[in-house]
């Protein structure tokens, strides 16, 4: 059996506990809820830290819970088979529960948590992939080397690594906030500002931060929102492409203020097409608009042959999903 | 020069990080081993246990061959590590008969012919098993999602799924009784070759 690296284990009990073993041990650990994301990566030799700071017993991050004024707020450590299942969740957020639902597999989901989906490390056909395989091909940007291998000609020094959180993704259409604690302070910023685009480095978390947990706005709750995967089989695997969609439209069908389309799956980030919600905004919502909305997300959404799925036909699901899911938001109001 | 390192034997690179003693709940029995952290339930169980029953596969957490119960819930064996099960039953195929007589989901797998080649079946009750004791009288499709992260490359999913149906029916004869099958009686035995 392909032995794990090395590394020493803490298990804090307490959020303060956990972020003075952060603020201690820094950029040389790495914080862990379920693993099951960091664990094969480990297996794979595409992380070794010389320590595992293991949150399973700070049960405080635990609580999923809906407040009128905050909204519902999620802690990091509330598993996927949790939100999944949650009645508040259900009943104010069913996309949520959806995306939720969408990740993986049964297990998967009931070992992964929340924190970890938002702090999912990017994939890549050229990255996700033994030592050996690796070593046979040299480094790539995202393992430290100076070319992108999935770029067409291979000369691209940015990483193209792609963002396949199925609940991150929907969280960013339903607006949320991720909050981010250290032994510095907190500090809350907009879900979507928390992802950097850079495959390389997806996320804005400092080595001694922990993200604390994830709220939706109470406003969000009456908005229409869907989330819909498109994936080689039905469980397990990550998105080939995911749309996420959140929308009001009055009894004319009139689109309002709060619009959001987002991609995942085919970028480094939760991509939020503006262009959509730019043209959607004020205007009633019938075929010919939902076809040239589908047809901008498709024009955002601009892949590198480096998942499942080649990059004509990611482009094409994400137009069919965007249709698909507009449509949806056309029933719902009607 | 450094010894090479070998997970779980006697010798330890000079760099190894100590191991922790931790004590295991395993089947019912309790268990005290000094294991390295970095070590995953699914090598302690197979390897420092001798439960073989549980399997290994991918290691990647995509086929739910090494699934068993931690508290109760169904989870990977090769993404957790071993030090993190203190404290927390563990339940794995070796655990689910009660002695010789099987548990109804395992007749109910035999009555289904819903072992081919068996390899994936030890995941597959544990992931069936999970489901019925949250869930005792699921319906197919409750039954086929909670396979779903389970593979079985013999592709006789619609038997599986038959089982963990049936398995309710099972649970109310008899329970605890000897089964056609096992170890204690012989139908399932070959023949005698006669001349």
């Amino acid at each position: 059996m392909q032995a794990l690296p090395a590394f020493r284990y803490f298990a804090p009990t307490s959020v303060d506990e956990a972020l003075g073993l952060l603020a201690e041990l820094g950029g040389e650990a790495m914080p862990a809820a379920g693993g099951t994301d960091l664990v094969p990566s480990m297996r794979q030799g595409l992380f070794a830290p010389k320590s595992v700071i293991s949150l399973q017993a700070v049960d405080a991050l635990r609580r999923i819970g809906w407040d009128d004024g905050a909204g519902l707020e999620i802690g990091a450590l509330a598993t996927l088979r949790e939100v999944a299942a949650d009645a508040e969740v259900r009943r104010r957020f069913p996309f949520v529960a959806r995306a939720a639902h969408a990740v993986g597999s049964p297990q998967l989901r009931e070992m992964g948590t929340v924190g970890g989906n938002l702090c999912l490390d990017t994939r890549c056909t050229f990255y996700n992939q033994s030592q050996g395989w690796r070593d046979t091909r040299g480094a790539c940007v995202k393992t430290g080397g100076e070319f992108c291998k999935a770029s067409p000609n291979g000369r691209a020094r940015k990483c193209f690594a792609v963002f396949s959180a199925d609940l991150a993704t929907a969280l960013v259409a339903a607006d949320a906030r991720v909050t981010l604690r250290s032994a510095r302070g907190t500090r809350t910023l907009a879900l979507a500002e928390f992802y950097t685009g850079d495959g390389a480095k997806p996320n804005a978390r400092a080595p001694d931060e922990l993200v604390t947990g994830v709220s939706i706005p109470a406003r969000m709750q009456d908005v229409f929102g869907t989330y819909l995967k498109y994936r080689v089989r039905q469980s397990i695997d990550y998105p080939i492409a995911g749309v996420a969609l959140t929308l009001r439209a009055d009894a004319a069908r009139r689109v309002g203020d709060e619009v959001r389309l987002v991609v995942g799956g085919v970028t480094s980030r939760p991509l939020v097409v503006g262009a959509v919600a730019e043209l959607l905004r004020g205007r009633s919502l019938d075929d010919a608009l939902i076809e040239q909305a589908a047809a901008l997300a498709r024009k955002a959404a601009t892949p590198l042959a480096n998942t499942a799925g080649d990059r004509a036909h990611r482009r094409e699901m994400v137009h069919e999903m965007t249709r698909r899911a507009l449509r949806e938001a056309l029933n719902h109001a009607q | 020069m450094h010894s090479e390192p070998q997970v779980g034997g006697a010798l330890a690179r000079a760099d190894a990080v100590a191991k922790r003693l931790v004590r295991l709940e395993v089947n019912g029995a309790g268990y005290e081993l000094a294991i390295e952290p970095r070590r995953s339930l699914l090598e302690v169980l197979r390897a420092d246990l001798g439960l073989t029953g549980t399997k290994e596969v991918c290691l990647l957490g995509a086929c739910g061959a090494c699934t068993v119960l931690v508290a109760g819930r169904p989870v990977l064996a090769c993404l957790t590590l071993a030090v993190a099960c203190e404290g927390k039953p563990i339940v794995t195929i070796e655990g689910v008969a009660d002695g010789h007589a099987l548990h109804p989901l395992q007749r109910a797998f035999v009555e289904k012919g819903a072992v081919q080649c068996g390899f994936c079946t030890p995941g597959m009750i544990l992931a069936g098993k999970a489901l019925l004791d949250r869930n005792p009288h699921p319906t197919a499709a409750e039954a086929a999602e909670a396979i779903s992260g389970n593979l079985c490359r013999c592709t006789g999913y619609a038997q599986i799924v038959e089982a963990i149906v049936s398995a309710p029916s099972l649970a109310a004869d008899t329970p605890g009784q000897p089964l056609p099958g096992t170890l204690d009686s012989g139908p399932y035995l070959m023949p005698e070759l006669g001349e």
